[in-house]
C-alpha cells in the first residue's frame, strides 16, 4: 500500500517535471471565447478571426498603421495602378472591375495551389441563398467573377466605393468544399469540413494549421510547412479558452498559458490591478481601439428630442475623471464616432467638457425649472426621468452606468437602470428600439467606416422593414444622409476628408449619440514574447504571427 | 381535549417532575438549551436591526449610500468611511447595510411565498387524498426533477410584457428582486409541501378530525383550523432553513449575471463585483462574503435548534 | 417487481413529454432569436436576408408547430444541429455527459464516503465535542457561496502554491496524472459542497434508527455497540439517506454548474448554460431534458435500493 503511494507521488512529480521541458518553442494562448465554427463564411466571430488568421489570410487587410494591404493578393489595386477600373452596368449604374492576383507561392497544407477557382468557389457559397452565410451582402456586390489565370481574376462589384479594395474575403478551399457543398447546400454550415475534419491540412494555407481541436476546450496549432512568407518563431501555438476572467488570470500566473490574447482577454480593470501586483513579470500592453463605447438616446421620447436636453446630458458628465479615475485613463474620452487614430479625423470639431452649470441652463431654458426632491420637473408637471440600459453582467459598462446616474442626478435628471441578459438586450430591446431612454453598448467599426447603417434616415429599425439597420435612436437628417452618399462615392482623399470634417461637426451638433469612451484591449504577455503589434482595429494581431518572436 | 397537538403529550410527560408550564415556556426552554440556535437568532436578529437601522446610519455618518464619489476609490477604512469605501467611491459599510435588506428581504419573502404555496398544495394533497393527491405529487415530482439553475435561467431571461404583465411594473427598477421572490417561490415550495402532506395524512384519521367532520366542519374549516395548527413545526424549520439556501441561491445567480442588478446592491451581487478585485481591494469580496456565510450558517443553526425544540422525540 | 420497473419507466417517459413541451415553450418565451442577434450584429443584413435566414431555421412558423416538428424528429432519433457548435447535439452533448457524470460520481462518492462514517460517529456521540465539530463543518460547507470556494481554492493551490492546474481540460492524449491534476480542484468545490448536505442526512436518520424498538431489543440481547450499529442501525438509517441524495441529483447538477464555470470544465451544466444565454435551442432542450431524465432516473434507482435496504418493501 505504502509502496504504491510512493509510487504515485513519483509519477505525480515526474508529471510536473515533464510539464516544464514541454513549453520550448510553443505558445500557449489563453482567450475567452470558443469559436462556434471555424469556416469562415459562417457566422463572424472574433475567437474564429483571431485562430483563422494564423492559418489563412483574407485578400487585403488594413495593417497596424491602419493602411490597406495586400495579404493573399500580391499587388492591391488601384485607379491609379490600373488594376480598377470604373464601368457601367447594364442598368446605367456606374460599377468597378477590380483585378486581383493570388500569390504565387500560395499553396494549402495538402500542397494543392490556392488558384481562381477557390475564389469562384467561394463567391458561389457565399450568394446561395440557403447556405446561411450571414455576411450575404458582401458577395451580393460581386456581379460576377472573371478568370483570368490560375492566379489571376477580376471582381466586377456592383457600385464605385472609395474602399473597393477593402474585401475581406477569406477563400475556401474548392478541392475539399465543392462536394461537400454540392451534396446539399441547405445543410452545407452543418457538415463542412472546417467543423466535421478540422486537422485536415488542405484547409489552411497560412503559417500555421489546426492539428488538434477540441469544442470548448482548445485548438492546437502547428507550423503549416507550405507557407510562403517568413517562417514563424513557435513549432505549436495552443489556443486555450477560459471563459471566466479569473480563472484565466489565474492560468496565466500558475503558468498554463503564456499569454492573455488582448481581443479577447481581461477586462481593463482587471489589467490595471494585474499590472499593480504583476506588472513586473508581464509586459502590459493597452491599445485603444475602434470599440466605440456609445448612449443611444432614443429621439421618439419627447424628452431627447428636444436638442438642449441632449446637450445637457453630455455637459453634466465629466467623462474625463471618469476615463482617469476608473479606468487610468487608459480607455480615453470619446468625442464623436470617429477614433482620433483614424486619418479622417478633424481635431477641429468641437467637443463638449463637463460644465454642469451650463447643463443647468439648459435644462433651465428647455422648460425643466421646477425641482421637486432634487429632480426637475417641466410645467405639464412631468418628471425628467430617463430609463438607462446596457447588457447585464458587463460589470464595467454597470459601473459607468451607475457613475452616470449619480451625475446626471447633481444636475436633477434622474436615471432608472434596468438591465437586460446580452442576448435580450441586442437581439430585442435596442434592435426594435424598445429602449425609452438611453442605452449604453458600442461600436466595432474598421478604420474610415462611413456610419451608413448607424445615422442614415433609411436605416431606423422599424416592424416594416424586418428590424433591419442600426439606426436605433431614430435619427433623422437630411445633410447627413447626403455626406454618408457622397462620403462613400468620393474617391479623391482629400476632398473625402473634407465631408468627413462636416460629418464629425454636424453629429457633434446634433447629439443623436453621447459618445463616452474608446474602449481598449489590454494584451498581457510574456516577457521573452517581442514582435506582436495591437492594431487599434478589428484585424487580430495574429494576422502577423510570423513576426511574433521568442527570445527565451 | 381531543385537538390536543400530538407533541404536547410528550411535553407533559416530560414535564412530570417539574412544575406545569405553558408550552410556549416549554419550547423556548427546549429552544435555549440548543447554543449554536441561540447565538444565531442574536446574530440574525442584529443583522436585520443594523440593516433596518441603514437610514439611521447613513444620516448619522453625513454620507448618502447612493452618492458615487470618483476621487475616493476603494478608500480604506477612515472615520469618514468606518469601512472604506467601494469601487465607485460609495459608504462600503452603508452599502453593506443596505445589501442586507434587500439580501434579507429577499431570503424572507421568497421563504415565506413557498412556504405558503407548499404548505397549500401539501394540505390539499393530503386532505383530499385520491386522484388530486396523485396529481399534486406527481407535480411535485416533476419540480423537484426539474434542473434548478438552468431553469432559473430560461426564467430570468423571459419577457414580462410577453406574459401580459404591466409595462410599467416590468421596467420598474425593483423588477429583478420581484423576479427571484417569485421564481425562487415557484420551485421552493416542494418539500414544504411533501412535509405537509405527510402530516396531513396522519392527522385526518385521528380522531379529533373525524370529530370535527361528524360535528359537521367544512372541509376548508378542517383544514384551517384542525390540520394546520397541527403540521405547523416541520413547516417552521424548512422554512427557516429555506432562507438561508435562498441567500445562497440569490448569490449564485448574481454570480451568472441573472441576479439582482445594479444599482440596488445585495450581498450577492457586491460579491460578484469584488470577484475581480480580490487582490486590489480584497475588503470588498471579504466583507459580503462573510455576511452571506454568516446569516446562511446561522439560519441553518436556528432550523437545527427549532427541529430540536419542536420535535418531540429529539435526543437530548 | 419487473412491471413496477416498466411502469416507473412509463411515468417516466411521460414526464418527459411534458418537460420537453414545458422547456420548448420557456424558450421560446425568451426575447430575441438567433436571427435577431445576427441582423443586430451584422449591418448589411438586409430584411430580406433576415427573412430567408428565419425560414431557414425554421424560425417563421408558429411555436407548436415548430415543437411538434421537433418531437417527431426526436422520436426518430434526430435531435438536432447545435447552432453554438455547429455539430449534431448529441455529438456535442455525449462527451459532456461524460466529463458531468465522472465529475459528479467522483464527487459523490467522495463526500458519500466521508460523510458516512463522520455522520454514523456524531450521531452516536451527540452533542458531544465530535458532533458539534462535525456539525460545524457542515453547516459551513453548505453555507459557502460556491463560487467563493472554487476561487478560493484557485488562489490557494493554483496561485500562490502553484500545485495545481487553475481550470481548463487535461489536454488530448496526457496521461492519468495529468488527468487527475484536472480534476482535483473542481472534485473538492463539489465535494465541500455537498458534503455538508449529506453529512446531515446521515447524521439525522441515523438518529432516528437509534431510537427505533429494534435497537433497544439488540442492545436487550446484548449485542456489542458495533454489531448494532453495523447489523440494524446502519440499513434502516440509510434508507431516508438514499431517499433524500435521489431528490437533490438536481441540486448536484447546479452545484456542477458553477464549478464547471469556474473551472472552463467541459460539462453539462455549462453548455446549458451557454445554450439558454447563446440561444441555441437544440442544444438547451435536449440538455434540460437529459438532465431530468439522470434526475428521474436517480429516483427510480433509490426506490430499488429500498427493496435491497428493507425486505419489507416490495413493488408488485
Amino acid at each position: 500500500m505504502v509502496t504504491r503511494l510512493v509510487g504515485l507521488l513519483c509519477a505525480l512529480v515526474l508529471v510536473l517535471a515533464g510539464l516544464g521541458s514541454a513549453l520550448a518553442a510553443e505558445l500557449r494562448i489563453g482567450i475567452t471565447q470558443f469559436p462556434s465554427t471555424l469556416n469562415p463564411l459562417i457566422d463572424s466571430m472574433l475567437a474564429k478571426s483571431y485562430v483563422l488568421a494564423m492559418t489563412r489570410r483574407p485578400l487585403t487587410a488594413y495593417d497596424q498603421d491602419w493602411r490597406l494591404i495586400c495579404m493573399l493578393c500580391t499587388e492591391l489595386p488601384t485607379i491609379e495602378n490600373g488594376l480598377a477600373v470604373p464601368e457601367a452596368l447594364a442598368d446605367g449604374k456606374q460599377g468597378i472591375a477590380v483585378t486581383y492576383q493570388i500569390h504565387p507561392g500560395a499553396r494549402w497544407g495538402d500542397g494543392k495551389p490556392v488558384t481562381s477557382a477557390d475564389v469562384v468557389f467561394t463567391w458561389e457559397v457565399g450568394r446561395h441563398p440557403k447556405t446561411g452565410v450571414s455576411d450575404f451582402e458582401a458577395f451580393r456586390r460581386i456581379l460576377s467573377i472573371e478568370v483570368i489565370d490560375d492566379k489571376t481574376f477580376t471582381l466586377h462589384l456592383d457600385r464605385i466605393t472609395f474602399d473597393f479594395a477593402a474585401t475581406g474575403l477569406e477563400i475556401l478551399p474548392a478541392h475539399i468544399e465543392r462536394p461537400i457543398f454540392e451534396a446539399d447546400p441547405a445543410t452545407y454550415r452543418n457538415r463542412t469540413a472546417f467543423d466535421t475534419d478540422p486537422a485536415n491540412p488542405g484547409l489552411a494555407f497560412g503559417p500555421y494549421k489546426v492539428v488538434e481541436m477540441v469544442s470548448g476546450s482548445h485548438i492546437v496549432l502547428a507550423r503549416n510547412d507550405t507557407w510562403w512568407g517568413a517562417k514563424p518563431a513557435f513549432d505549436k501555438i495552443t489556443v486555450r479558452v477560459i471563459e471566466n476572467t479569473a480563472a484565466l488570470e489565474a492560468n496565466l500566473l500558475s503558468g498554463a498559458i503564456d499569454m492573455i490574447a488582448g481581443e479577447l482577454g481581461v477586462t481593463i480593470d482587471q489589467a490595471l490591478a494585474f499590472e499593480k501586483r504583476h506588472g513586473g513579470r508581464y509586459d502590459i500592453t493597452y491599445k485603444p481601439g475602434l470599440i466605440y463605447e456609445h448612449l443611444d438616446l432614443n429621439l421618439d421620447n419627447p424628452i431627447l428630442a428636444d436638442k438642449r436636453v441632449r446637450k445637457a446630458l453630455i455637459l453634466a458628465l465629466d467623462r474625463e475623471a471618469l476615463s482617469q479615475r476608473l479606468f487610468a485613463g487608459r480607455q480615453p474620452v470619446a468625442d464623436s464616432s470617429v477614433s482620433p487614430l483614424d486619418w479622417v479625423h478633424d481635431p477641429e470639431t468641437p467637443t463638449y467638457g463637463f460644465d454642469p452649470e451650463a447643463a443647468r441652463a439648459l435644462l433651465d431654458d428647455a422648460g425643466w425649472t421646477r425641482i421637486e426632491n432634487g429632480i426637475r420637473h417641466n410645467a405639464a408637471g412631468e418628471r425628467l426621468t430617463l430609463e438607462l440600459m446596457t447588457t447585464a453582467g458587463n460589470r464595467s459598462r454597470e459601473l459607468v452606468e451607475q457613475v452616470l446616474q449619480s451625475m446626471w442626478r447633481e444636475v436633477g435628471i434622474e436615471t432608472r437602470i434596468r438591465n437586460e441578459p446580452a442576448r435580450v438586450f441586442f437581439g430585442e430591446t435596442v434592435a426594435k428600439r424598445k429602449f425609452t431612454g438611453a442605452a449604453m453598448f458600442a461600436w466595432l467599426s474598421s478604420p474610415e467606416s462611413v456610419p451608413r447603417t448607424t445615422l442614415r434616415s433609411d436605416q431606423v429599425p422599424s416592424a416594416e422593414n424586418a428590424w433591419s439597420g442600426q439606426n436605433y435612436t431614430g435619427f433623422r437628417n437630411p445633410e447627413m444622409d447626403d455626406l454618408i452618399d457622397r462620403i462613400e462615392v468620393e474617391l479623391d482623399r482629400a476632398k473625402r476628408k473634407v465631408l468627413w470634417a462636416r460629418l464629425q461637426r454636424l453629429y457633434v451638433e446634433e447629439l443623436p449619440v453621447i459618445p463616452l469612451y474608446w474602449r481598449a484591449n489590454a494584451y498581457v504577455l510574456p516577457k521573452w514574447l517581442s514582435g506582436l503589434r495591437p492594431t487599434g482595429h478589428q484585424g487580430t494581431t495574429t494576422l502577423w504571427i510570423e513576426e511574433w518572436r521568442d527570445s527565451r | 381535549m381531543s385537538e390536543r397537538p400530538p407533541y404536547q403529550l410528550a411535553a407533559t410527560a416530560e414535564l412530570a417532575e417539574g412544575p406545569p408550564r405553558s408550552l410556549g415556556a416549554l419550547l423556548w426552554r427546549r429552544f435555549l438549551e440548543h447554543r449554536g440556535a441561540v447565538a444565531s437568532l442574536i446574530v440574525l436578529v442584529l443583522l436585520g436591526l443594523l440593516a433596518l437601522a441603514a437610514p439611521l446610519a447613513e444620516m448619522a455618518l453625513g454620507l448618502d449610500a447612493t452618492r458615487v464619489d470618483l476621487f475616493s476609490l476603494k478608500l480604506p477604512p477612515s472615520a469618514a468611511h468606518p469601512l472604506g469605501t467601494d469601487e465607485l467611491g460609495r459608504d462600503l459599510l452603508l452599502r453593506l447595510l443596505y445589501g442586507g435588506q434587500v439580501s434579507l428581504s429577499v431570503g424572507l419573502a421568497a421563504a415565506l411565498c413557498a412556504a405558503v404555496i407548499g404548505t397549500a398544495i401539501g394540505l390539499l394533497a393530503g386532505y383530499y387524498g385520491g386522484w388530486l393527491d396523485g396529481l399534486l405529487m406527481r407535480l411535485t415530482d416533476g419540480v423537484i426533477a426539474l434542473p434548478l439553475l438552468p431553469l432559473l435561467i430560461v426564467l430570468a431571461a423571459i419577457d414580462l410584457t410577453k406574459l401580459g404583465l404591466p409595462e410599467d411594473w416590468a421596467t420598474s427598477e425593483n423588477v429583478s428582486l420581484y423576479r427571484i421572490v417569485i421564481l425562487i417561490s415557484l420551485v421552493g415550495w416542494t418539500t414544504v409541501a411533501r412535509l405537509v402532506r405527510g402530516a396531513a395524512l396522519t392527522l385526518k384519521a385521528r380522531e379529533f378530525v373525524r370529530a370535527a367532520e361528524a360535528l359537521g366542519a367544512s372541509h376548508a374549516r378542517i383544514m384551517l383550523v384542525h390540520i394546520l395548527p397541527n403540521a405547523v413545526s416541520p413547516i417552521i424549520v424548512a422554512t427557516t432553513l429555506s432562507v438561508g439556501n435562498i441567500i445562497l441561491l440569490e448569490s449564485v445567480l448574481s454570480f451568472l449575471g441573472l441576479g439582482i442588478q445594479p444599482p440596488i446592491p445585495s450581498w450577492g451581487n457586491m460579491l460578484t463585483g469584488a470577484q475581480e478585485l480580490i487582490w486590489d481591494a480584497p475588503a470588498l469580496a471579504l466583507y459580503p462574503g462573510l455576511l452571506i456565510f454568516a446569516t446562511v450558517i446561522a439560519f441553518n443553526f436556528l432550523g437545527d435548534g427549532l427541529q430540536d425544540a419542536l420535535d418531540p422525540r429529539a435526543v437530548k | 417487481m419487473l412491471t413496477y420497473v416498466a411502469q416507473r419507466l412509463i411515468e417516466s417517459a411521460l414526464v418527459l413529454l411534458i418537460m420537453s413541451f414545458v422547456v420548448y415553450g420557456l424558450i421560446g418565451l425568451m426575447p430575441g432569436d438567433p436571427i435577431d442577434i445576427m441582423v443586430s450584429s451584422d449591418p448589411n443584413m438586409t430584411p430580406q436576408d433576415a427573412a430567408r435566414l428565419r425560414a431557414l431555421y425554421g424560425l417563421d412558423r408558429p411555436i407548436v408547430e415548430r415543437y411538434l416538428n421537433w418531437l417527431g424528429a426526436a422520436l426518430q432519433g434526430d435531435f438536432g444541429f447545435s447552432r453554438l457548435h455547429a455539430r449534431p447535439v448529441l455529438e456535442v452533448l455525449l462527451p459532456r455527459l461524460g466529463n458531468t457524470v465522472l465529475l459528479m460520481g467522483l464527487s459523490f462518492l467522495l463526500a458519500f464516503a466521508l460523510a458516512l462514517p463522520a455522520g454514523v460517529y456524531a450521531a452516536l456521540r451527540p452533542r458531544g465535542a465530535g458532533d458539534t465539530a462535525i456539525n460545524l463543518f457542515a453547516f459551513a460547507g453548505i453555507s459557502l457561496p460556491p463560487f467563493w470556494l472554487a476561487i478560493l481554492l484557485i488562489i490557494l493551490f493554483a496561485v500562490v502554491l502553484g500545485w495545481l492546474p487553475a481550470g481548463g481540460m487535461a489536454p488530448g492524449g496526457a496521461g492519468l496524472g495529468v488527468q487527475v491534476q484536472y480534476l482535483v480542484l473542481p472534485i473538492a468545490t463539489l465535494t465541500l459542497a455537498t458534503i455538508g448536505g449529506i453529512l446531515r442526512f446521515v447524521r439525522a436518520a441515523t438518529m432516528e434508527a437509534l431510537r427505533q424498538d429494534y435497537v433497544r431489543t439488540a442492545r436487550a440481547k446484548g449485542l456489542s455497540e458495533r454489531q448494532v450499529v453495523f447489523g440494524h442501525v446502519l440499513r434502516n438509517a440509510m434508507i431516508p439517506v438514499v431517499t433524500i441524495l435521489a431528490l437533490n441529483f438536481g441540486a448536484l447538477f447546479s452545484g456542477a454548474l458553477i464549478t464547471e464555470t469556474m473551472f472552463g470544465y467541459l460539462g453539462m451544466g455549462k453548455a446549458i448554460y451557454d445554450a439558454i444565454l447563446g440561444n441555441d435551442f437544440n442544444l438547451a432542450l435536449i440538455g434540460l431534458l437529459l438532465a431530468t431524465l439522470t434526475t428521474l432516473l436517480a429516483n427510480l434507482a433509490a426506490d430499488l435500493c429500498y427493496t435491497w435496504l428493507d425486505p419489507r418493501i416490495t413493488y408488485r
